[in-house]
């Protein structure tokens, strides 16, 4: 499986990665890689400021789209630290959480629309 | 102008009274007379010039007058009265926090502003990496929420180091006159509700007014573990309501008279705090284990 490495600092053009758009970025980025089977190497190098807005986007996101499996086997976090590893882990158990009670939401809406 | 404006329940209670006093007025002289008040944070000056902005916006003029002494020369420190003609004054005990608008594009220069007027002014006490680091994300978590949930075009914001206090305290005050936080709740749940009731459910854990594909319902509660931790507090008015966590973390709600057509939040930091924030063991386990 090949491999790239996506730079956040690249990507936002700061040592700020805050704002949910830029976020958006990352997460298309990654989504795309992934879609064709390349692994990713989210690159944390010179950011200095995250917020969960952003890693919402970024991250979060991908859990609509995968399983924790198949982001376990392809998506590593490098260059990345501490704090902030303890801050994605929030967010990816966060997103796990968000993501279960969405289905059970949907399933609901989707049971009444058939039973109207 | 009330005798007292704090950071607190009558002071945010006191600022809202006047910004419902002027809202929608058009082509006016409005005067903001400081004769009584002798007592004013400097952090509020957001809020001061907040709704200053929305009565430029109605093309009104504004004059500050009878403002005392102290009072004067602290806003001419921290560059409020600066947006109004007044001179500036420099700050040899560093204490200011200057006042500034931002727009929702500005991140990066906001960015700017905090490290050069919050993280590294010479006379605070020496603050770790990490709290400065917890300080300036609580912020922008502030900010990028003023954007997305508040819809809001400028950001306002100030602070004041208080080294007085014991322990030294920085309070930081940031407002946005968008979407309130009772109308963004009201409209998510589909139901009326109380607005301190509103910012009651916009602080709990998992809940979150976004839908769709990116997770919400995270940043509030990691500042309101921060501060529990750093024994800080928070202060967040919205609409009609004022909630509050202060530093016992004791929680405190309430109706305020008069709507505050935005969103104020105010943080008060402990800026002498040793607190490590995160132990081994939670690094080691997250590093032996998978983040996914």
């Amino acid at each position: 499986m090949e491999k790239i490495n996506i730079k956040i600092f690249q990507v936002v053009g700061s040592e700020v990665a805050v704002s949910s758009e830029k976020g958006n970025e990352i997460f298309e980025q990654i989504d795309k890689a992934l879609e064709n089977k390349i692994m990713v190497d989210v690159d944390f190098i010179n950011i200095k400021i995250l917020t969960t807005a952003f890693l919402n986007s970024a991250i979060g996101q991908l859990y609509s789209k995968y399983s924790s499996k198949e982001l376990i086997k392809a998506l590593r976090l490098v260059n990345i630290s501490d704090s902030d590893l303890v801050l994605i882990k929030r967010v990816t158990d966060r997103a796990k959480e968000y993501f279960a009670d969405k289905e059970k939401v949907d399933a609901i809406i989707k049971e009444v629309i058939e039973d109207e | 102008m009330p005798k007292k404006i704090s950071s607190d329940f009558n002071g945010f209670s006191s600022l809202s009274f006047i910004h419902n006093k002027v809202k929608g007025l058009m082509f006016e002289k409005v005067i903001f007379d400081f004769s009584a008040c002798t007592w004013f944070e400097a952090n509020l000056s957001a809020v001061l010039g907040a709704i200053c902005d929305s009565l430029a916006m109605g093309l009104n003029s504004m004059e500050f007058i009878n403002i005392n002494s102290r009072i004067e020369d602290i806003l001419c420190k921290n560059e409020f009265l600066k947006y109004f003609g007044g001179e500036v004054k420099g700050d040899i005990y560093q204490t200011t926090i200057k006042y500034r608008r931002y727009q929702s594009s500005e991140q990066s220069l906001f960015k700017d502003y905090l490290d050069k007027e919050l993280l590294s002014k010479e006379d605070m006490p020496k603050m770790s990496e990490l709290l400065q680091k917890k300080i300036n994300e609580s912020i922008f978590e502030i900010f990028e929420n003023a954007i997305t949930h508040g819809d809001s075009k400028s950001v306002f914001s100030c602070g004041q180091y208080y080294p007085q206090k014991n322990p030294p305290r920085i309070d930081f005050t940031i407002v946005d006159l968008g979407r309130t936080i009772k109308s963004n709740v009201m409209e998510f749940l589909n139901r009326d509700m109380p607005a301190a009731e509103a910012i009651k459910w916009a602080v709990t854990e998992r809940n979150t007014t976004k839908s769709g594909n990116t997770p919400g319902g995270l940043g509030l509660k990691i500042i309101r573990k921060f501060l529990e931790v750093n024994r800080g507090e928070i202060q967040i008015i919205s609409a009609d309501g004022f909630w509050q966590q202060d530093k016992n973390n004791s929680i405190f709600a309430r109706k305020i008279n008069t709507t505050f057509a935005g969103t104020i939040v105010n943080l008060e930091f402990n800026i002498d705090d040793r607190y490590s924030y995160i132990t081994k063991e939670e690094v080691e386990n997250l590093r032996n284990k998978d983040i996914f």
